[in-house]
């Protein structure tokens, strides 16, 4: 296709735009390839889970149940199970659970059903989201408020302690329910010396005057989202470890705005069992007893209800827990060992010293939100032990139930502690019959969709049609190309409606240019110059065009979340592949077929 | 060119121009009157979608799911016999138990398609995104506009944007459709293609004032529409028939996408003939005191 006659610069694109643009075509479709293939559901046995059997046997096994294997591959110790029916992933995984000795070693994953020499190349199919996969959604809402609380309630106990060791006698601290904290002197020697001292101890906090006789504290704003920040990547960091415990290598888990947390976990059909591991926000804490009907005491309740009196502050909170196991203690019964932190275990060392042979009480909380919305946190206590020896920072406490729950606790304390309670606010599940039916629909659209277009154009504009047809062909190539070249892009139902979207507007590039073609014909101009003029005068309108649908798409894309982005993907980059085959591929073509046509009774 | 034939389009573009003004007051009103039937993504709640057998009643769903529930359930047929649609309004942590559980006296044979949780504060917090999202977008295209073209043209083509967006609208309101998320996309959507035929005239009208500085304004907004008709027409043809496709093929879950696509593209090209190139012209009329009154009065 190379163009010798260099005469004239009409209509000439030179070589090397041809081979960019022939390059640019293939590797796409190569890119665009393993997505036509299509992907299998599949379960992975780890290189440590022990399989019991044999690659043969397990293939009759399974058979036999009524799983219908597509193929099973072996490579360095780890087995791959590839299904032929996608629904029968969760089945799968659950009859493997016998067959190993470490189910925690089995993943829901997904194999590429594409040519082993395509993918060698390092291309791989469009990522689906979970609206054509199915599987469930969560988003999780972190609150914040309860760690602000913490601070404040820091710097209460903080300032207190300042006016009872300086002797400022008249100086009362509270907090008010707005946040803020407010210290009420008299004196002006005591107000200067309570702000010298907030300034000095607690930098990031705001000291102002309140009327004559009284200074408001507040957390500078600045702190506030430094903590809001932290308290969210701690608990990402959580959610991460506890769903690499559910065995599942697509799962997303994702920041989503200021304080909330998406996870996705594609294949899963039971939203409950990944519920229980996700939603149940722990804390631990330890107390010390008091006396029954003792004044400084809260009241805290046991498994039987009962109440059990403890000091208002706790001993330890849960944040000083660095690693919680779950094992079977000297009398059989299970318990908890729990490791601290050097700080948590200097704290625990001198607490158990000063109070050998008084009871300690630990106390589980549990953050759940009820049917308004409220947060509601329920604290129970589940052990009162009497504290035999000085502890150092690994002890265990007994009394969590029996081992299962013994295990459970420990999974919910080693995720670190949860100052911030977490609770589901979102939730979705998709079948996977329902995903699988969204692919057929979507996909069937855009055929349908491509070919009406196809014709219309074909029959419309005639020879030039077919070069739009050629250009829309080559742009659903490109576009599927770019999809699964892009990491992070992900397909979803309303991202195939886009599709749909762009294969009705990608023509409108191609028919301004022909109208404008047209236009010159009937000036009188030949063929080759009103080409030339033609694309030279729509090009400033496509772009204005396009421009506006970009704004919309980028909008809908940094606002729009979840599906939504996926269509504002599809949209914004099918305007992108249109301009270029509309413009740019569609110029050469014609350039090379009626770039020299110099008649003038061409009917367009 | 002929001037009976000109002046007979510039007649016909204002009667729709009021005919437009008419249908944007009317939306306005509907929309105001009758409110949306928001849907899930907004409002909060519980919807499950589940397949039983083809035979078993509406009724009889209902009267099982009073007995476990206080709150109205409603249950609606999702198209194909045997597939359910269960709405709840409000999110209830107590009464988690499994559908499954619930309707095992129907029957045994139940598939849950999926199933949607969403809490209130999350409903109400994509209100007000979706609210922010369709300003931002206004506001962005609103500075593209007026960077590109003169205010006076730029403001035909944001009055139909108006009126396209108004009318998708009022159709939801009017037909109490569900008004979720995709329907939002796709009203944002509709903005950017409303545009895009309007400033395709706009061009015209534009390319036309320069190279003809003489001829009067309704000659040249007529001629521009003429000039750009059979591009109009055939992006508008192809647009419509691929939406189309996706309306009969697309199922459910993109119907409403669907039907709010192809009446706003549909509305998108009839407003930015009419108003599109009407309004540009009143105001270039009043602005250069031209003698010619235009028929078309805008309040």
């Amino acid at each position: 296709m190379r163009e010798n006659k260099k005469t004239t610069i009409l209509n000439h694109y030179s070589a090397w735009k041809y081979v960019l643009l022939l390059v640019t075509i293939i590797i796409m479709l190569f890119s665009a390839l393993p997505t036509f293939y299509g992907e299998d559901a599949a379960v992975q046995i780890g290189a440590k889970a022990g399989l019991k059997v044999d690659s043969l046997a397990l293939h009759h096994l399974l058979e036999s149940q009524g799983v219908n294997v597509k193929r099973i591959d072996q490579a360095k110790g780890e087995t791959l199970i590839v299904l032929d029916d996608n629904s029968q992933q969760a089945q799968l995984k659950t009859m493997l659970s016998e067959q190993v000795a470490d189910p925690s070693e089995l993943t829901l994953t997904l194999a590429p059903d594409a040519p082993n020499w395509l993918l060698s190349l390092g291309f791989s199919p469009i990522k689906l989201g979970l609206d054509l996969r199915g599987g469930v959604q969560f988003l999780l809402d972190v609150e914040i408020e309860p760690v602000y609380k913490l601070h404040y309630d820091a710097l209460v106990e903080s300032v207190r302690q300042f006016i009872r060791e300086q002797s400022l006698y008249g100086a009362k601290v509270q907090q008010r329910s707005s946040g803020k904290v407010n210290i009420s002197v008299s004196d002006p020697n005591q107000r200067q010396a309570l702000r010298q001292f907030v300034k000095q101890q607690y930098p990031n906090w705001r000291v102002t005057n309140a009327g004559d006789s009284a200074l408001n504290v507040d957390l500078l704003a600045s702190e506030k989202i430094n903590i809001r920040d932290l308290i969210v990547k701690q608990n990402l960091q959580i959610m991460r470890s506890r769903i690499e415990q559910l065995g599942i290598t697509e799962a997303v888990v994702q920041r989503q705005g200021e304080h909330r947390i998406r996870i996705e976990l594609p294949g899963v059909q039971d939203p409950a069992a990944a519920k229980s591991v996700i939603g149940a926000t722990a804390s631990l804490a330890f107390y010390q007893v008091m006396q029954p009907g003792s004044v400084n005491a809260k009241v805290l309740i046991d498994e039987l209800k009962a109440p059990v009196y403890v000091a208002r502050k706790p001993v330890l909170g849960g944040e000083h827990i660095i690693d919680a196991r779950a094992s079977l203690g000297e009398m059989g019964l299970p318990e908890v060992v729990i490791h601290l932190d050097r700080d948590g275990g200097k704290i625990m060392s001198n607490f158990s010293r000063d109070n050998i042979g008084k009871p300690m009480a630990t106390s589980y909380s549990e953050y759940s939100r009820d049917n308004k919305g409220q947060i509601r946190q329920t604290t129970e206590v589940i052990s009162v032990a009497t504290v035999q020896s000085q502890l150092s920072d690994r002890f265990s406490i007994t009394g969590a139930g029996d081992y299962a729950s013994a295990q459970q606790l420990a999974l919910l304390l080693r995720a670190g502690s949860m100052t911030a309670p977490v609770t589901i606010v979102e939730e979705r599940t998709i079948g996977p019959s329902l995903g699988e039916e969204n692919i057929t629909n979507g996909f069937s659209a855009l055929a349908l969709g491509m070919a009406f277009t196809l014709l219309f154009m074909g029959l419309w504009y005639r020879r030039l049609g077919w070069i739009a047809n050629i250009a829309l062909v080559a742009n659903m190539v490109l576009l599927f190309g770019l999809l699964a070249l892009i990491p992070g892009a992900v397909l979803t139902l309303p991202g195939i409606a886009g599709l749909v979207l762009t294969v009705g507007m990608a023509v409108d590039t191609n028919v301004l240019i022909f109208e404008r073609i047209k236009d010159k014909l009937k000036e009188g101009k030949s063929f080759a110059h009103a080409i030339d003029r033609g694309f030279d005068s729509a090009l400033s309108t496509i772009i204005d065009a396009n421009f506006t649908t970009m704004i919309t798409a980028i909008v809908l894309y940094s606002i729009g979340n979840g599906p939504i982005q996926g269509f504002a993907l599809t949209l914004g980059l099918g305007l992108l592949t249109s301009m270029f085959t509309g413009i740019f591929a569609s110029r050469a073509l014609v350039n090379w077929v009626y770039g020299r046509d110099f008649s003038r009774d061409v009917k367009v | 060119m002929n001037f009976k034939k000109l002046s007979k389009l510039t007649r016909a573009r204002y009667l729709s121009s009021l005919m437009s003004l008419m249908i944007m007051f009317c939306s306005v009103g509907i929309i105001f009157v009758n409110g949306f039937n928001w849907g899930l993504d907004f409002t909060g709640g519980v919807v499950t979608e589940v397949k039983l057998d083809s035979n078993i009643k509406a009724a009889q769903i209902s009267e099982l799911l009073a007995l476990h529930s206080d709150q109205d359930v409603s249950v609606i047929s999702a198209g194909e016999a045997g597939r359910w649609v269960l709405r709840y309004s409000q999110v209830n942590a107590e009464s988690s138990t499994s559908i499954t559980d619930v309707l095992a006296p129907l029957t045994h044979n139940l598939e849950v398609l999926n199933s949607s949780i969403v809490g209130p504060q999350i409903g109400q917090e994509l209100a007000e995104q979706g609210g922010l999202a369709l300003l931002v977008a206004m506001l962005c295209i609103l500075g593209y506009l007026s960077f590109r073209f003169e205010w006076r043209l730029a403001s035909g083509a944001l009055l139909a944007l108006f009126h396209d967006v108004a009318f998708v609208l009022a159709f939801f309101a009017l037909t109490q459709m569900e008004f979720n998320l995709t329907v939002l996309a796709a009203v944002l959507a509709i903005l950017g293609y409303s545009l895009n035929d309007s400033i395709i005239i706009a061009d015209r009208i534009r390319e036309l004032l320069t190279s003809k500085p003489k001829m009067a304004i309704e000659a040249v907004c007529s001629r521009a529409v003429q000039a750009t008709f059979s591009r109009t027409m055939v992006t508008s043809g192809t647009t419509l028939i691929t939406v189309s496709a996706l309306w009969i093929m697309g199922g459910g879950p993109l119907e409403s996408f669907s039907i709010a696509m192809f009446l706003g593209i549909l509305i998108g090209t009839f407003s930015s003939i009419s108003i599109g190139t009407c309004l540009p012209e009143l105001l270039k009329v009043n602005s250069e005191h031209y003698k010619v009154e235009p028929i078309c009065d805008a309040p």
